[in-house]
């Protein structure tokens, strides 16, 4: 894949209580990659959690995307909105 | 009525652990215009959560003169919030474009319709000429709100320590605000360093007949609550003025008088807003 060519959109912030969405195109299937202070005690808990936000948007664990998470504590309201609004301006409902 | 930003989780999360009497979550000038998104879905999980003490919540939306507003409201007044906050009001006839869409949006979610209260701020000099009619433009206006920084623009000065540039206007808007029947709230004090400004600014606004006040930092609040909460003394009082007069009204008396001070409709009015703000008539009305 040309790297220069991969779509990109991000949501959120590093601040406290708050965390960093970024969604690239990538291969099949999805990728959710977190890290970030909550990683190590949470991380299975918040890659559910990404997984059904972008379900509920119609994005399934087989679609070709990356998803990284960049957590400073957001808990699960926080995350589900980060991941909404980074994946709806991914698909370019909203422009980042 | 404490001010947090749209799009600051940790501001959202936290604000009401400050105590005030209510939130304001904003869209409006505190969110860039490339946040707007972002913002709207924070504010609707965070309403939907719905973890806010016991304060009433608002939400300031962007002003009806941008293309932004209708869909701040289908955000969140699906969650059910008391209010929207419309900036930049300047004609009835736009807070009838709000009410519209506010009905329209309480329709389709199943929010009783005409649950949802509209603030509206003057922050025109336009919008404060028009005041009286404004607040009497819609059922759901339940108070009217000079602006601060933008109206000192708008009337060609600045904000200064003294407040002499909003002086008129919140004379005006006590004015119309009581004649529609509607509150008078005051804009922020903007130096959150000057506990002392913010004081007398408070004192000033309370002594013109305004309800309450907003805040933009937490340690303005417990100054508003200070200026706002009735002293022991003039809760006393003011329970001896209500006992009084419905003691003379069960005797048939249309006056009575106590402590040689005949009591009269007006003096039992004030005694029983006392009360309201001291939340002792199962009505709280004092606002920080």
């Amino acid at each position: 894949m040309d790297a220069s060519a991969i779509k990109v959109a991000q949501a959120g912030t590093v601040e406290s209580m708050d965390c960093r969405v970024t969604i690239a195109e990538s291969d099949c299937p999805m990728i959710i990659e977190i890290s970030g202070i909550s990683a190590a005690r949470f991380k299975a808990a918040m890659q559910a959690k990404v997984a059904d936000v972008l379900e509920s948007l119609g994005a399934s664990q087989d679609a070709c995307l990356k998803v990284d998470v960049q957590d400073n504590g957001a808990i699960d309201v926080v995350l589900g909105a980060r991941v909404e609004a980074a994946y709806l301006r991914f698909i370019g409902v909203y422009e980042s | 009525m404490l001010y947090l930003p749209g799009n600051n989780p940790n501001m959202l999360l936290r604000g009401h652990l400050f105590k005030p009497d209510g939130l304001i979550i904003d869209l409006e000038d505190s969110v860039s215009r490339h946040e707007k998104d972002a913002a709207r879905i924070l504010a609707r999980d965070v309403l939907k959560r719905g973890e806010f003490g016991k304060c009433e919540v608002t939400v300031r939306i962007n002003g009806t003169e941008t293309d932004l507003w209708r869909e701040d409201i289908s955000f969140v007044v699906p969650q059910g919030v008391s209010g929207v906050r419309a900036p930049k009001v300047e004609t009835p006839q736009a807070v009838k474009d709000l009410d519209e869409e506010i009905s329209s949006v309480e329709s389709k979610s199943g929010v009783q319709v005409g649950s949802t209260k509209i603030f509206c701020l003057l922050e025109t000099a336009l919008g404060v000429w028009n005041a009286y009619d404004i607040a009497k433009s819609s059922p759901r206006v339940t108070a009217i709100i000079p602006g601060g920084e933008d109206l000192a623009a708008d009337l060609r000065t600045s904000r200064s320590k003294e407040g002499t540039e909003l002086e008129w206007v919140r004379r005006m808007l006590i004015v119309a605000a009581r004649a529609a029947g509607v509150d008078a709230l005051d804009t922020v004090f903007p130096n959150i360093s000057d506990g002392d400004g913010l004081r007398r600014e408070a004192g000033f606004v309370k002594q013109l007949g305004f309800d309450g006040k907003s805040v933009i930092h937490p340690s303005q609040i417990p100054i508003i609550h200070e200026i706002y909460t009735p002293t022991d003394r003039e809760i006393d009082t003011a329970q001896r003025i209500v006992a009084a007069a419905k003691e003379a009204a069960e005797r048939g008396l249309g006056a009575v008088a106590l402590d040689g001070r005949m009591i009269d409709a007006p003096v039992i009015r004030r005694a029983e807003f006392t009360l309201e703000r001291a939340g002792q008539m199962g009505k709280s009305e004092n606002r920080g």
